[in-house]
C-alpha cells in the first residue's frame, strides 16, 4: 500500500461511537506502522488508541484541564525522545503529555510512553496501555522504536521519580542516562520536558516494600482517596540535538553520556522552574 | 541460484518438508532433490506428499535415529548424488511424545549430522529449520526478538522445549569450526496441520481460552513463507542464525477471531488444568505448559538480518478462514 493510499485509509477510520471529531481526526492521521492486521509489532492499535483517549480525555480536559505551550519544538517526523519530570504515585503525566501531543503536533505523532518493568506482568493493565502505544522499556523493544522514526516518551527518573513522596515533589531524582545512549545511538533528538501539577496531584506520604509476588517496586501510601484536580501545565523545552552533536559509537562513551544527561536534567529543571514561577496555584 | 545445486531435504513427508521439496524443484538451477522421510518408498504418504514423475527428484527411506543408517545415506547415495548441502526440518511433531526416541530424532540426528558433514566429500552447506520457540518470553524482555535474545534454557522446561533448544545450539555450535556452513533459520510458528504447530492444534476447539488480562502478540508464518526462507538460505554464501518472521503480526485474541473460534479469557491459573483434562479426553496436541509465557507476552520475530543478508522478507500472508 502507497503512502496516500494509507492517507486515504486512514481518512475513512471512524474511530468508536462518541469519540470526538478533533481527536478522531488526529489518531486517524497519526502515524502507525500497521503490520497487516491494524496492530503494530509492539501491539499498539488505532482502536487501542482511541480507547486510551476515552479513557483518559476526562482528565486531560476536565480534571487536569491540561495547558501547554511550545509544541513547535516536537519534531514532525523521524525519531525523537521526550525526557520529562515524574511523580504523582500514578503516571497520569505520561497519558497527559501523550495526549497533548496527539492532540497538538501537526502532522500528529503517536506517543510511546516507556513502561517500567513489571508493567508488562500486570493483567489488563499492560494490554490496555500496549494498545494505546505503550511498550515494554526494554533496548530491544526501544531500539525498534527509534529505527522506525517514533517518539518516545522516557522519564529519566524511573519508580523513583513516580514514588517521590509529597515534600520531594520537583526535586528531580537520581537521572538516569539511557534516553542519552538511545538518542545517541538512534540518532533522535531529546526534547526536554516539563510537567507542573503532576506531582501535587495526589500526596503520597509514605513507601512501603511491596511482597515480590505483586510485581510492584513498592506499595504508595496516599494522603488522600483520590487525585486532586489540580491544573496540568505541560512545557516543551527546544530540542537538544544529541545526534547532531555526537557519532552513534560515542553511545558507548559514558563521559559523553553523562555529560549530555546532565544537560537534559538541567534543561527539564530549568523548565519546572520556570512553569511553577509561572503559575498562579496549583489549581489554576 | 547461484548456491546448492544438489540439495537433501530431511523430513520431506511432512506438510513443511514436501512443500520445501515442491519449492524446491521449482527452482530452473536445482539438479537434483534427495528427499529423506521415514516412510517406505512407493508408500502412499510419500505418493501423496512428493511429486510423482519428476526426474531430478530421488526418494530414501531413512530412520535418522539411526547413525549407521544415516552414515550410510551420506557416504552412500548422497556421494555418490554429489549432493551439495542439507536441509534439515526432520523434528518429532507431537508434543504429547517424549523420552529418548524423540530425544534421538531431535538432537542425536543434528549431532550425527554435524559429525558426519564435517568430513563428507561433496557436503558443505547445512541449513537447519529451528524454532522460536527456543526463544524465553519474559515481562522484561523485548517483545520484538532479535537473535540475541535469551534462548530459554530454563531445567523445567518441558522435553519439547528442550529438544529444540539443544539441536539449535548443537547446531550452531559447528558454525567457524570447519569447511561445513551452518545457517540456523529460527522460524515463527508455521500454521499449518501436521506441521506440529501447537497454535494450529489449540485453534481446533470451537471454544479458545486464553489468560485473562493478557493479549500477546504472535507472529505467524505460512508454509511458502517457510520455503521461500530456505531456498534464500540455500543461495547464501555465508553462515550464521537468522530469524525467519511471517507476514502475519496480530494478537491471540484476533487470531482466534479470524479462525472464528470463541474466546473465552480465563484466569490463567485455571487454564493448565482446563487444558491438561482436555488433553486427556480428546488426545488434543496443545499443551498449556508449552505456550504459558507465549500466552502472556509478546514474542515478534525481528528479521531485519535475514532481511538484509539473505534478502528474505515475507510475502505469503496466512489463508484465515475469516
Amino acid at each position: 500500500m502507497t503512502e496516500q493510499e494509507q492517507g486515504r485509509e486512514h481518512a475513512r477510520w471512524s474511530g468508536p461511537r462518541g469519540l470526538p471529531e478533533v481527536w478522531r481526526r488526529q489518531i486517524a492521521r497519526a502515524g502507525l506502522r500497521d503490520a497487516g492486521h491494524g496492530f503494530d509489532p509492539l501491539g499498539a492499535s488505532r482502536e487501542g488508541l482511541a480507547r486510551g483517549v476515552m479513557a483518559a480525555r476526562f482528565f486531560y480536559e476536565r480534571y487536569f484541564r491540561v495547558l501547554s505551550q511550545g509544541h513547535a519544538h516536537l519534531p514532525a517526523t523521524g525519531p525523537a525522545i521526550l525526557a520529562s519530570n515524574h511523580g504523582g504515585m500514578l503516571p497520569f503525566d505520561a497519558m497527559m503529555i501523550a495526549l497533548d501531543v496527539l492532540r497538538h503536533s501537526s502532522p500528529p505523532r503517536f506517543v510511546r510512553p516507556i513502561l517500567d518493568h513489571f508493567v508488562p506482568a500486570l493483567p489488563l493493565v499492560n494490554t490496555f496501555f500496549t494498545r494505546a502505544g505503550a511498550i515494554g522499556g526494554s533496548r530491544g523493544n526501544v531500539r525498534y522504536a527509534l529505527e522506525g522514526g517514533e517518539m518516545l516518551l522516557i522519564f529519566p527518573e524511573g519508580t523513583r521519580g513516580i514514588g517521590k513522596l509529597f515534600w520531594e515533589r520537583y526535586r528531580l531524582q537520581e537521572w538516569r542516562v539511557g534516553h542519552v545512549e538511545l538518542a545517541i545511538r538512534y540518532g533522535a533528538p531529546i526534547v526536554p520536558v516539563a510537567v507542573i501539577g503532576a506531582e501535587e496531584q495526589w500526596p503520597q506520604i509514605a513507601r512501603l516494600p511491596a511482597p515480590r509476588a505483586l510485581g510492584f517496586p513498592y506499595v504508595p501510601i496516599p494522603a488522600l482517596p483520590l487525585p486532586l484536580p489540580v491544573r496540568y501545565h505541560i512545557y516543551y523545552g527546544e530540542p537538544i540535538a544529541v545526534q547532531r552533536r555526537f557519532q552513534p559509537s560515542e553511545a558507548d562513551d559514558l563521559g559523553v553520556v553523562e555529560a549530555a544527561a546532565a544537560e537534559v536534567k538541567e534543561a527539564v529543571a530549568g523548565l519546572v522552574a520556570r512553569g511553577l514561577a509561572e503559575r498562579e496555584g496549583i489549581f489554576d | 541460484m547461484s548456491g546448492a545445486r544438489r540439495v537433501m531435504v530431511s523430513g520431506a513427508t511432512t506438510p513443511g518438508g514436501a512443500a520445501l521439496v515442491r519449492a524446491l524443484l521449482e527452482e530452473p538451477s536445482i539438479e537434483l532433490v534427495l528427499a529423506l522421510g521415514l516412510e517406505e518408498a512407493g508408500s502412499a504418504a510419500v505418493a501423496t506428499a512428493l511429486p510423482g514423475a519428476e526426474r531430478r527428484l530421488v526418494y530414501e527411506q531413512v530412520d535418522l535415529r539411526r547413525p549407521r543408517a544415516l552414515r550410510r545415506l551420506l557416504f552412500g547415495r548422497a556421494r555418490a548424488l554429489e549432493i551439495s548441502a542439507v536441509v534439515h526440518s526432520a523434528l518429532h511433531r507431537s508434543a504429547r511424545d517424549g523420552g529418548r526416541g524423540v530425544h534421538d530424532l531431535n538432537v542425536e540426528s543434528m549431532r550425527e549430522f554435524l559429525h558426519l558433514l564435517e568430513r563428507h566429500p561433496t557436503i558443505s552447506r547445512l541449513v537447519v529449520r529451528s524454532y522460536a520457540e527456543v526463544y524465553r518470553l519474559v515481562q522484561d524482555r523485548p517483545s520484538i526478538v532479535d537473535e540475541e535474545h535469551p534462548l530459554d534454557l530454563r531445567p523445567e522446561a518441558p522435553q519439547w522445549v528442550r529438544d529444540r533448544v539443544e539441536a539449535d545450539l548443537t547446531a550452531c555450535s559447528a558454525m567457524g569450526q570447519g569447511r561445513l556452513k551452518v545457517i540456523v533459520l529460527r522460524c515463527a510458528e508455521c500454521l499449518a496441520p501436521g506441521s506440529g504447530s501447537q497454535l494450529y492444534d489449540y485453534l481446533q476447539s470451537r471454544v479458545c481460552m486464553r489468560p485473562l488480562g493478557f493479549d500477546p502478540m504472535m507472529n505467524l508464518l505460512s508454509i511458502e513463507d517457510q520455503c521461500a526462507a530456505i531456498v534464500s538460505a540455500l543461495r547464501y554464501g555465508g553462515q550464521g542464525i537468522f530469524n525467519i518472521p511471517g507476514a502475519d503480526t496480530l494478537p491471540l485474541s484476533r487470531l482466534i477471531a479470524r479462525f472464528g473460534r470463541v474466546e473465552v479469557p480465563v484466569p490463567a491459573p485455571l487454564l493448565g488444568p482446563l487444558y491438561r483434562l482436555r488433553s486427556a479426553t480428546i488426545g488434543a496436541d496443545f499443551r498449556y505448559d508449552l505456550n504459558y509465557w507465549r500466552f502472556h507476552f509478546s514474542g515478534v520475530l525481528d528479521g531485519a538480518r535475514a532481511r538484509e543478508r539473505l534478502g528474505y522478507s515475507p510475502q505469503h500472508p496466512l489463508r484465515f478462514p475469516r
